[in-house]
């Protein structure tokens, strides 16, 4: 069939730039020969004798965490806003925090840059956190927008008929429904700043993050040692995004059986 | 204004008020320096449109925009041509998960690990040549595949593609199977089904994916710089190398907006395109509500 050899050679051309990169990370030879004539784990041991590769990888998860929880708090804030808001509130939230996801993140780095310049704030690990929560954020919408579109506002109501106070409607039965998709989109704004450069190249300054000095290497070097680097960055990624699905499954899994049970 | 709308507005401020000041606002300060004049190492506040006039007198910078216009053009196109196929099998095919999840390890995986991955296979000492070295195919390594408008449209075809299959898929998703099949009992072929349901349908999604691919692709500096030599440079490359390296940010600026205008006639031109040859639907005047009241 056709259409089915279509889908599968797409899959090959999104998959094997990957493969190649993780299989050569065991490369145990300088250059490229295939098929690949020995395995070993130098390159991987290589990667602990580097300080500075340790430092930037802290850096970065400092980073992804503090991005992960402003954009959890301020996604929590609108997504209870979105159920509350009329339509033309919502389209003004439409505008402000999804709109960037359509820009490049050149226009916001340098957008950002120029901020910055000009109220002369030094470029430091703050500056690269406010702008990971700009590209987060829109993010967050989007999914939230897709998960309140199924909300059912009655339940709300039912709550605060049966004598419920607003805080206890949010505690018991809007974080409840919410919480999964918010959850789980923190974690995958986590995986999305620990990943970024663009935007990061433009309001990093002097610091140093995980993919800003994956670039440095890139650009002086043509040692394997990035394969191996890019091989865990790789496997970091995907358990982030496989932890980010697992507690999205878990947590609307408990919520729908506490729905069905009280 | 009810109470509820009320605590609607409080609650979304925070997020309001930070997109507003960190993206609304810069974006504001960006389009005010176009105009602004920049004299030696200093850039002084002005209105002028020298920045404007100099971008689009200089060869370099229509030569490289030319560029991501034919790149961003074929890589969207392609980008599209791609995600159609693997949305439709994922939403009226086989809904298989496995496929799903391996599109979005993709999407997730690094951006930089990806572009370099694109290095490891095209380069003269790369996989493809010494594969092709070793099956006699070629005797010498081909330098081609490198540094050039194919490696950039290859691999920022990697990198969006996964982005535009999901786009592709949200937009099928909303569409019922059951109209394609009643399509199909009318006499219409798989392919005729395809263009007279689904793509009018989600005429929407497809031109979002293409124009979002599009714009990605133009503003990209990081592949045009890593594989695209002097043959595949783009408009994006040129704007950030006069923030980080020439240090005139009025140009850039300037080049920044005439980009952002491309994009625009791009846009037009494509919803004329789609509007002419019947394929997106003329505007609805009210779209059907799906809100829970």
């Amino acid at each position: 069939m056709l259409l089915k050899a279509v889908v599968y050679a797409t899959l090959a051309y999104l998959l094997i730039p990957l493969v190649v990169i993780v299989l050569f990370s065991f490369n145990a030879e300088q250059s490229f020969s295939f098929p690949i004539n020995g395995y070993s784990l130098r390159w991987y041991t290589l990667i602990f004798e580097d300080p500075q590769l340790g430092q930037a990888l802290v850096k970065s998860l400092v980073i992804a965490t503090a991005t992960a929880i402003i954009t959890l708090v301020l996604g929590t804030a609108a997504s209870l806003a979105w159920l509350r808001l009329g339509r033309i509130g919502r389209s003004v939230l439409e505008i402000l925090c999804i709109t960037p996801i359509a820009l490049p993140g050149l226009f916001l780095g340098v957008s950002l840059l120029v901020l910055a310049a000009q109220l002369g704030v030094r470029l430091s690990t703050v500056t690269i956190v406010v702008s990971h929560v700009v590209l987060s954020v829109p993010m967050l919408m989007i999914a939230m927008r897709a998960r309140l579109a199924l909300f059912d506002r009655t339940l709300e109501e039912a709550s605060r008929d049966l004598g419920a106070s607003q805080i206890g409607t949010f505690r018991r039965v809007t974080l409840p429904l919410i919480a999964p998709t918010l959850i789980s989109c923190a974690i995958l704004s986590f995986a999305l700043s620990f990943d970024e450069f663009v935007v990061t190249s433009f309001v990093a300054g002097t610091e140093t993050t995980l993919p800003m000095y994956i670039w440095s290497m890139m650009r002086r070097t043509v040692t394997p040692l990035i394969n191996s680097v890019s091989t865990l960055a790789l496997l970091f990624s995907i358990a982030v995004m496989a932890i980010g699905f697992l507690v999205g499954r878990f947590k609307r899994a408990s919520a729908l059986s506490e729905r069905a049970s009280s | 204004m009810t109470s509820s709308q009320r605590t609607g507005g409080i609650l979304a401020a925070p997020a309001a008020i930070y997109m507003l000041l960190f993206f609304v606002v810069p974006a504001i300060l960006l389009f005010s320096y176009s105009f602004w004049m920049s004299s030696g190492f200093r850039i002084v506040p002005d209105f002028v449109l020298t920045n404007y006039i100099s971008a689009i007198r200089s060869p370099l910078f229509l030569r490289v925009t030319y560029n991501a216009i034919v790149i961003g053009l074929i890589t969207a196109s392609v980008t599209l041509c791609l995600s159609i196929p693997v949305g439709y099998y994922l939403t009226y095919v086989a809904r298989s998960k496995i496929i799903f999840y391996l599109i979005l390890v993709t999407w997730f995986s690094s951006y930089l690990v990806r572009i370099y991955a694109w290095r490891t296979l095209l380069g003269t000492n790369g996989l493809l040549n010494a594969v092709l070295l070793q099956l006699g195919i070629v005797h010498t390594p081909v330098q081609a595949f490198l540094f050039s408008p194919f490696a950039v449209a290859i691999t920022l075809t990697h990198i969006y593609l996964p982005f535009a299959i999901l786009m592709v898929v949200s937009a099928m998703s909303e569409i019922k199977a059951e109209l394609i099949e009643a399509s199909r009992d009318l006499g219409t072929s798989a392919l005729g089904a395809f263009f007279r349901v689904v793509a009018p349908n989600a005429a929407q999604g497809l031109v979002g994916a293409f124009m979002l691919t599009f714009i990605l692709v133009a503003g990209d500096y990081v592949t045009p710089q890593m594989v695209g030599g002097s043959s595949g440079q783009t408009t994006g490359l040129l704007i950030a190398d006069q923030f980080r390296k020439t240090g005139n940010w009025p140009l850039g600026a300037a080049q920044a907006f005439l980009m952002f205008l491309v994009s625009l006639v791009i846009y037009a031109l494509v919803l004329a395109l789609g509007r002419l040859t019947g394929l997106i639907p003329a505007r609805r005047k009210t779209k059907p509500a799906k809100e829970v009241a």
